[in-house]
């Protein structure tokens, strides 16, 4: 009872300013590519351009390969792509087992979250990036959370009408409702290839199997049936 | 037909000479460098390429206004084309067998006179052109000789001859000497933005672009030339983000002393011919991509940021940060996992029964060892300070993922990253 009669309020306070304020106005068609992940696009559509992407998840729970699978396949496709490393954490044999194509890789190896958040706005307001991964992984979740939610919508705007997909990756989301997509990645297995009782060296890990859940989806259309949960399997750095 | 193009401001008219004449050379082949501030090219036949007499000065004037207050004065000779430029402001032109009856109100001291023969003209009452042509020529020769002769004739707009045509010079260099040195880098950005401005200028009329440029500060202490290169990853034409680029290296690395002189050269280059596609992939504009690198490498320093390249040794987590840009090949499409690095690797407390991992501990995450995989044996580059001889293993601790190394000659564990 109380929401309706606040929502009445503030339309009648706001009335001469705003005709609906409360009006979705996001009425524009959605341009999606593909993550890279067969199972992932069959569910979500996609990754839509112009909009920001969440990928969360535990430490281990799958979510860099995740993003480094979306980095992949925006590089294959020829576009030009940015990560922006909040800690240094990013292993460039990885990228490359992953498929990306380095040279169209512009790293940016930050220390501290003021140098993430100006460079990430560089690369937003310069524009012709297919992708835009924003590593938050290992920072204090305190400053991340310190960041003002103005923020994050600063930075759907600027990329509102462009083809960048801005992709965030970190423990917790951030972004809140800015973000167009949000995925939350979890670890169900770990799988060591071998006999359980054989010595170490006869063990290899080979690959893990991850859930994705989707826990925000904002592109998509209403009727549209989408399945809420993808099993995706990520083979591993191999010994052999 | 000729036109004179003059910078009546004498302040600027010095430096921006290259300048002028490479904008008129950007119309016509046929340029004579007259004198300073003024410029003479013949422009007979190019109204089928700009229109019009009329419609041609307008567009001199145009192309040259970044230089200045610029004048234009067109005329059926050379000489006449320069006093129609030096008398009157804006476009002038006088046409064909009108010359004498225009240029008659215009002062004497616009011919080229020494101080006695303005002075003995003067003497006479003469002020004008008008009044100079109107005395008769052969007592005129008899006072005056034949200088005295030639003055009537260019008082009477009746001067014909060849444009003394200047020699190509394709040396790209502006420069700006400083009555007051500079000792703060915001004024020393306006005056960097205005050269980039001039030489762009000059490029551009000769259809060419800049690949490399060099400035050069002459520091007031110590003596010796500051100088800041540039190379660009492909030739530009922009000033705006010249000069910024300019500016954002001397803000990493200062000149550290006041500036009496800036003096900026470019290498020229064929200019980037792209055909833009609906179908091509996604890039960023290179000149605008350049600006951003170097912003971002000015947060977070130059090593920080570019293209990561793998080193080709079997080593672990070496590789080198090349230059973002250029040109870029395809790839083969896989899937892999990744790892996150802990860079530098953390020191790890490790329990092992057999050899083989139980507990691990470190940075604050410990845990028994539920699974391992190992031990991978790896060495190399003995021969140099970088060698480098372990056992890594890949462990599964509380659902961690993690690869954990141990340093065999003297035992220590590290943990070097997490799977994610």
């Amino acid at each position: 009872m109380r929401a309706p009669l606040l929502r009445a309020q503030l339309e009648t306070a706001l009335g001469e300013r705003a005709s609906s304020p409360f009006t979705d106005v996001e009425t524009r068609p959605w341009e999606c590519v593909p993550s890279g992940i067969p199972a992932l696009d069959a569910s979500v559509g996609g990754l839509p351009r112009g909009a920001i992407v969440e990928v969360f998840g535990a430490v281990s729970s799958g979510k860099t390969s995740l993003a480094l699978s979306m980095l992949a396949s925006r590089t294959q496709s020829g576009e030009v792509c940015a990560l922006v490393d909040g800690t240094d954490a990013f292993d460039p044999e990885s990228g490359a087992a992953a498929g990306i194509d380095l040279s169209r890789l512009l790293w940016v190896r930050c220390r501290n979250l003021d140098q993430i958040l100006r460079s990430t706005d560089l690369l937003l307001q310069g524009g012709g990036f297919g992708a835009i991964a924003l590593d938050l992984s290992d920072l204090p979740q305190q400053s991340i959370r310190s960041v003002p939610l103005s923020a994050w919508f600063r930075f759907q705007r600027v990329i509102k009408n462009t083809p960048t997909v801005l992709l965030m990756i970190g423990r917790e989301p951030a972004a809140k409702s800015a973000a167009a997509v949000v995925l939350r990645a979890n670890l169900r297995k770990a799988s060591w290839d071998g006999l359980s009782r054989a010595p170490s060296h006869g063990l290899l890990l080979s690959q893990t199997q991850l859930d994705i859940e989707v826990v925000r989806l904002r592109h998509a259309s209403s009727r549209t049936t989408l399945s809420n949960k993808v099993h995706h399997n990520v083979r591993l750095h191999s010994y052999s | 037909m000729f036109a004179c193009i003059h910078i009546p401001d004498t302040r600027v008219a010095a430096s921006a000479q290259p300048a002028l004449l490479d904008c008129a050379s950007a119309f016509s082949p046929r340029v004579e460098d007259t004198a300073t501030g003024i410029v003479v090219l013949d422009i007979e036949g190019l109204d089928h390429l700009f229109g019009s007499i009329a419609e041609l000065a307008e567009r001199l004037q145009d192309y040259t206004s970044s230089l200045g207050i610029i004048h234009v004065g067109i005329a059926s000779n050379p000489d006449a084309a320069v006093f129609a430029a030096r008398g009157w402001g804006g476009i002038t032109i006088l046409k064909a067998g009108t010359e004498g009856a225009r240029l008659k109100e215009l002062n004497v001291a616009l011919l080229p006179l020494d101080e006695d023969m303005h002075a003995t003209l003067l003497r006479w009452g003469i002020h004008t052109f008008g009044e100079l042509a109107r005395l008769p020529s052969r007592e005129l020769a008899v006072r005056l000789g034949r200088q005295g002769v030639h003055l009537h004739k260019l008082a009477r707009g009746a001067v014909s001859r060849p444009l003394k045509l200047r020699k190509e010079a394709l040396h790209f260099e502006e420069r700006m000497e400083l009555d007051d040195a500079l000792t703060s880098l915001e004024p020393l950005g306006f005056i960097l933005n205005r050269l980039c401005e001039v030489l762009l200028l000059r490029l551009r009329s000769r259809g060419l672009a800049a690949l490399e440029l060099r400035l050069t500060l002459k520091r007031e202490r110590p003596n010796d030339p500051f100088i800041v290169p540039l190379r660009l990853p492909v030739p530009a034409r922009n000033a705006r983000v010249i000069s910024r680029l300019f500016m954002l290296s001397l803000d990493a690395h200062p000149p550290g002393a006041a500036v009496s002189e800036v003096r900026l050269e470019a290498i020229p280059s064929k200019p980037r011919i792209i055909q833009n596609g609906l179908f091509i992939p996604l890039a960023p504009e290179p000149e605008q991509l350049e600006l951003t690198l170097a912003r971002i490498a000015a947060i977070v320093g130059k090593a920080n940021v570019g293209a990561p390249e793998l080193a080709n040794v079997y080593a672990r987590d070496r590789f080198s940060m090349k230059h973002f840009g250029g040109s870029f090949t395809p790839i083969e499409r896989r899937l892999h996992g990744a790892l996150r690095m802990f860079r530098p690797c953390l020191e790890a407390t490790v329990r092992t029964i057999d050899g083989r991992p139980v507990w691990i501990g470190f940075s604050g995450m410990h845990g028994p060892v539920t699974a391992a995989s190992g031990p991978w044996r790896s060495g190399g580059e003995w021969w140099n300070a970088r060698h480098w001889q372990r056992e890594e293993w890949d462990v599964e601790v509380a659902g961690c993922l993690l690869r954990i190394w141990e340093h065999t000659p003297n035992l220590r564990w590290f943990a070097e990253g997490i799977y994610d």
